[in-house]
């Protein structure tokens, strides 16, 4: 197991230099230049030339990116050229934090609703129950976030009043309510989709059937032996939908106004903020590297018949 | 001054603003005068680009009459500004925040005059080369400390340096001798000779030759005066506390989240009487929020308009009429391209544009239909110039006489188009079907994310390209005529090439006689329009505002200026 | 269940993808949603007869009007007709998914899956290593990043060999945009795909047949693509299904990022990110026009909606197991 893990994280670096590397190089030779942008209305040759002098834009690729590395390496992702003089850190850190809360609440709304309804569906298989709260889910689902979010706002911020229109005021704020339910809801259908799926291969498996003929009580194999077995394939795709919900957060971080890192990436790629970018994609790549090695590791917890060897 | 540098100008920041907004989401931050015109173009959308402007306050804010409370939080929805640093500053949503913390020598008043600001008087010198500034007595940095005439001499040449990384050093400050050494320096140069401090409240300041406008200038953020050990203690971060003599002090800052202004208690003059200022940046959406009490102001979007104009909305009575900035804005030909090369294959698509009914039923008659360049109220504006109205059967006649009348030796036409989303390419899409209908003329939008754009129109490579506004900042005609469209000038992106115009625009240069000056640019003006290097598009019209009735002393200005420090609120 | 068994083993021999559509037939819903799929579809490509009016004709003496006998379903803010872009919108989306599909997960994934799986070794771990080189690249930053970058290059480049050939409409037709946004997506879509492929391969590599054909000696070639494929077509053809609901739904997105179809070309997501002022003006929309935003949301959600009904009940049929 720990070999395994070590395994994992060695490959990590070779992740990091590949993500690195292809955004240095998109952003040295696409279309676009972020000092021309910085000038706007005030470019001319001789200005342009001055400021790309001023950081380093001048020197050959290699140099730049082995700059870029060996003060990465020490911890320095270098300074925005949009918000000038601010280091890069010091801007992505407070932005990933609240990102990190809005996921977290939204992934608590799937998974806590997803994954009940998949398995009672599945219990009630056959009964008129089972598709009906799959197709609910699907409804929801199907919903686009561009009409989920203001029709949350238009009933529970400006008609009923219960919550102000948008913000920012942290996890247990009543202003996370509405946005973690617009991330949070399309992913239920997901989650009980496959909690559905999975709960039906345990049920059809004989120690379902032994625990049964055992004469244990119906609840006891329902959440001692079919829950438990039915969640473990869940965790798997847990580290793949903390990506998938990056898109639909940056959408619903600019209707609902929440200061994460969603439409500040975009801001980032649009106004060609190099530094910006590259360590988004740093960060991006460690996390997901991260996330699924938690999922090997918790599955392995989990189910004792997996040993990575 | 280079020809083609003396703009003080905001050309792009109309499409930048928008984008910027675009993705920030906020449907009208970024400028209390955004009356979100939603998908007009650039400019017309974005109102208050008027940037870091010379201009008057429309209209100086009554002085606090004896009904006058103290305190009060005045909540704003703003985009993040992308720098507190005044030396650095070149677009709007910054500067409308620089100017409440930091000021410098001189500033506007409302009838273009330029005011003592920090300097309590100054005089020129009969060769109009030297100019000597009188600081106030006893003025104070935010922090509390002293500010003398040295730290004017160490502030002009730290916006300079190349460190600084300021794009508009060189427009603002290159006429004072020694200033463009500096720039062009590498850093080697600190020293400029034409400062000089003769005392503690004494500075005097040489330019390279007599210009009427360098004191203006001098109104400008770049010109600000910076506390020196606050900008060296605080590194690239000294924006996080800065240190100003503004009226406002800037208290909490999170970057995308919120910044609160307090008030000065140094100020030199009378001190503001809000306690705070809140700004919301993270964005959201502004009407909801403003119905909500979340925000005190915003601006009134073509699909809210019509519900607002109802008096039976309850919004109704807190409408108000937000004043035009001075903007074109336009959809540009390369005339070097083909098949814009034909300046009847030009005029036949300024014919056959109909502008008015674009603007009255698209546009809400948000926007005024432009047919020459200067827009109206402007100095210089003459109503006499003859535009290309909307005329299908000229047009036709015009689109026979030129080079391109039949589709088989027209060339493929691209509008070029800035922006990510579809909006902003509303009137293009019509105008497009316009040229169709009525001449058969096809062409195809291309839209192009902002950075790609700017670097193919720096390089002229846009064979058509709209979406682009200027506004003015410069009480002159020449900030149109000249920058525009003077063979030579760097804004001039259709390569647009009269040699008649440009004898005109040379004349003027030098022309002394402010009429005869005005006329010559008329004429030229006038020559443009029948060349039809463009098809102008929109000036700005008035706008709409709701405002809450507890903030009083609150006026909407079509250019920025400090103007907070007389706003309180009554609840 | 037993009864399922029962009835394969007694019944003439029978193909299991025939016995999969013969289960997907009984089931009523499923049809349904087909059916639902299959009109819009037809209506899409179909749009220059169906569709009552050009999509691009203007008519600004009669902007954002409700629906009436001229307009069924309204007009919009250059008085379009709604439902003639409604209908040429669907046939963007038909164009998109045609491309997100061949190009990315079938093309590519399919045949990367079924070699790695079916070869093993050095070759399977050097596509699983890229993959997840590739995949550990946030997706939504890269989409953007290739598409907002090289976009405008591309659609010129084609411009010009347009303008050489003689060859019209294909950058007008959209289908360059999406190209490249496909392209864009390329890097991630095969992943999934190829890693569905190479684990049904692997289960399947086990099974007795495949040792038989290859001592038998048929070629590798043979067996991959005779034998394994169609024995992996299921799950493909589920995949494939929600697939194609997620790319009409990441349809909108694009166009929310500006990275769709140019105007005045309409696409269902550039109608309603058009209309929404990219998100921010959606209240303001709901509430003075929804007629604005209805119909193009309805026929997004419906597909969406559609594709994973179907697709679920593909999975049932194709995986009689989980019954």
């Amino acid at each position: 197991m720990l070999i395994y893990i070590a395994r994992r994280l060695l490959w990590t670096p070779v992740l990091l230099v590949s993500a690195s590397l292809f955004v240095f190089v998109l952003g040295r030779f696409g279309p676009g230049d972020p000092v021309e942008v910085a000038l706007g209305q005030h470019y001319t040759p001789e200005a342009a030339s001055r400021l790309r002098e001023q950081r380093g834009l001048d020197d050959p690729v290699a140099v730049q990116y082995g700059r870029y590395v060996w003060n990465a390496a020490h911890g320095d992702f270098g300074t925005s050229y949009r918000y000038q003089g601010k280091s890069v850190s010091s801007l992505l850190g407070p932005k990933l934090w609240v990102s990190a809360q809005l996921f977290l609440a939204g992934m608590l709304i799937t998974v806590s609703i997803g994954v009940p309804i998949g398995f009672y569906a599945a219990l009630r298989q056959g009964s008129w129950i089972d598709p009906a709260v799959v197709g609910a889910a699907l409804v929801l689902y199907a919903l686009p976030i561009f009409i989920v979010a203001p029709v949350l706002i238009m009933v529970f911020a400006l008609w009923l009043g219960f919550v102000p229109t948008s913000g920012w005021g942290g996890f247990f704020d009543k202003r996370m309510i509405l946005p973690a339910v617009t991330i949070g809801v399309p992913g239920i259908a997901v989650f009980a989709r496959l909690m559905r799926a999975s709960t039906l291969d345990v049920l059809g498996q004989d120690f379902i059937r032994t625990a049964r003929a055992k004469g244990l009580r119906e609840r006891v194999v329902n959440t001692r032996h079919t829950a438990r077995n039915a969640l473990i394939p869940i965790l798997t795709i847990l580290g793949f939908s903390l990506a998938g919900m990056l898109g639909g957060a940056l959408i619903t971080e600019l209707i609902y106004g929440i200061p994460g890192v969603g439409s500040f990436s975009l801001d980032a790629i649009f106004q060609r903020d190099y530094p910006v970018i590259t360590a988004l994609a740093l960060i991006g790549a460690t996390s997901l590297v991260v996330a699924n090695l938690v999922v090997d590791i918790l599955y392995a917890a989990v189910d004792p018949r997996i040993r990575y060897s | 001054m280079k020809p083609g540098k003396t703009a003080f100008v905001a050309i792009f920041i109309g499409a930048a603003l928008a984008l910027a907004m675009a993705c920030s989401g906020g449907g009208n931050k970024g400028g209390e005068a955004a009356t979100a015109k939603s998908g007009s173009t650039a400019t017309a959308t974005q109102r208050p680009a008027s940037g870091v402007q010379i201009a008057p306050e429309l209209k100086q804010t009554p002085a606090p009459s004896t009904g006058t409370k103290q305190g009060g939080v005045l909540k704003r929805l703003w985009a993040d500004p992308p720098t507190l640093d005044p030396h650095q500053v070149s677009d709007t949503t910054s500067a409308s925040i620089i100017v409440e913390i930091f000021s410098g020598l001189v500033r506007l008043n409302s009838d273009l005059k330029i005011e003592p600001d920090l300097a309590e008087s100054y005089t020129a010198s009969p060769d109009g080369k030297t100019y000597e500034f009188k600081l106030r007595s006893g003025l104070k940095f935010s922090n509390g400390s002293p500010l003398t005439a040295a730290d004017f001499k160490w502030s002009f040449q730290r916006a300079a340096h190349p460190r600084t990384e300021s794009s508009v050093a060189e427009l603002y400050l290159g006429d004072i001798l020694g200033i463009q050494e500096i720039i062009d320096g590498k850093g080697t140069v600190t020293e400029a000779r034409g400062i000089e401090v003769i005392d503690e409240r004494t500075l005097r300041i040489t330019i390279d030759a007599p210009k009427p406008y360098f004191i203006a200038k001098l109104t400008y953020p770049t010109a600000y005066v910076l506390n020196r050990q606050n900008v060296e203690s605080g590194g690239n971060n000294w924006t996080r506390k800065p240190v100003g003599t503004g009226a406002f002090k800037l208290e909490d800052y999170r970057i995308g989240e919120r910044m609160v202004l307090a008030r000065n208690e140094h100020y030199w003059g009378r001190k503001a009487l809000l306690d705070r200022v809140e700004y919301n940046l993270a964005g959201g959406v502004a009407m909801a929020m403003y119905e909500n009490n979340e925000i005190d102001i915003t601006g009134v979007g073509l699909l809210d308009i019509d519900r607002i104009r109802d008096p039976r909305e309850p919004l109704n009575k807190q409408l108000v009429n937000v004043p035009p900035g001075f903007s074109v804005s336009y959809i540009g030909f390369n005339t070097t391209k083909p098949p814009f090369d034909d300046a009847n294959f030009r005029k036949a698509l300024n014919l056959a544009v109909d502008k008015e009914l674009i603007s009255t039923e698209v546009y809400g008659s948000l926007v005024l239909p432009a047919y020459g360049v200067i827009p109206p109220g402007f100095p210089g504006y003459s109503d006499d110039i003859k535009g290309l109205k909307f005329n299908p059967d000229l047009a036709k006649e015009y689109l026979r006489k030129s080079k391109y009348a039949s589709a088989t030796n027209r060339p493929r036409i691209v509008i070029t188009v800035p922006g990510t989303g579809g909006s902003p390419t509303l009137d293009v899409e019509v105008v497009t079907d316009m040229w169709e209908q009525t001449l058969g003329v096809k062409s195809e939008i291309q839209q192009v994310e902002w950075a790609t754009y700017l670097q193919d129109l720096n390089r002229r490579r846009l064979q058509a390209y709209a979406g682009l506004g200027w506004n003015a900042d410069y009480p002159d005609p020449q900030d149109f005529i000249d920058i525009l469209f003077y063979s030579g000038s760097d804004a001039n992106h259709g390569a647009y090439a009269n040699t008649a115009v440009d004898r005109i625009i040379e004349k003027a240069r030098t022309e002394q006689d402010t009429q005869k000056r005005f006329a010559l640019y008329r004429e030229a003006e006038q020559m443009i329009v029948d060349d039809a290097a463009w098809v102008p598009m929109w000036f700005d019209t008035q706008g709409y505002a709701l405002i809450k009735p507890w903030v009083k002393g609150f006026s909407f200005t079509p250019l920025i200026v400090p103007k907070l420090k007389d706003v309180w609120i009554d609840k | 269940m037993t009864m399922t068994a029962t009835t394969t083993d007694s019944a003439p021999p029978q193909s299991p993808f025939r016995r999969a559509v013969q289960r997907l037939v009984r089931k009523k819903v499923a049809m349904v949603a087909l059916a639902i799929i299959v009109l819009l579809y037809l209506a899409g490509i179909f749009a220059p007869l169906v569709a009552p009016h050009d999509y691009n004709e203007t008519n600004l003496r009669r902007v954002r009007q409700g629906p009436s006998a001229e307009n069924w379903l309204g007009t919009d803010s250059l008085g379009r007709d709604i439902l003639s872009r409604v209908i040429w919108g669907i046939q963007t989306t038909v164009i998109v998914t045609g491309i997100g599909l061949a190009t990315g997960s079938l093309l590519l994934g399919v045949t990367l899956g079924l070699i790695a799986g079916f070869r093993g070794g050095f070759v399977d771990t050097l596509i699983m290593r890229f993959g997840e080189i590739v995949a550990s690249f946030p997706d939504v930053l890269l989409i953007i990043l290739l598409a907002a970058t090289l976009r405008p290059r591309i659609v010129e480049t084609v411009r010009g060999i347009e303008d050489f050939t003689g060859i019209s409409g294909l950058v007008s037709s959209g289908v360059v945009d999406y190209f490249v946004v496909g392209v864009a997506l390329l890097p991630l879509s095969w992943f999934g795909m190829m890693r569905l492929v190479r684990g049904q391969v692997l289960f399947l590599g086990k099974m007795p047949f495949v040792d038989a054909a290859r001592a038998l000696g048929v070629s590798t070639r043979r067996i991959l693509f005779v034998h394994l494929l169609p024995n992996t077509l299921g799950p493909i053809i589920v995949s494939a299904s929600f697939g194609l609901g997620a790319v009409a739904g990441s349809e909108i997105f694009l166009s929310f990022l500006g990275l769709g179809v140019q105007p005045p070309r309409p696409s269902l997501g550039a109608m309603i990110a058009d209309v929404t002022g990219r998100g921010a003006g959606s209240v303001s929309v709901l509430r003075n026009h929804p007629e604005q935003l209805l119909a193009p949301i309805v026929v997004v959600w419906l597909l969406i909606f559609c594709w994973n009904l179907l697709g679920d009940a593909l999975n049932d049929a194709f995986n009689p197991r989980t019954r």
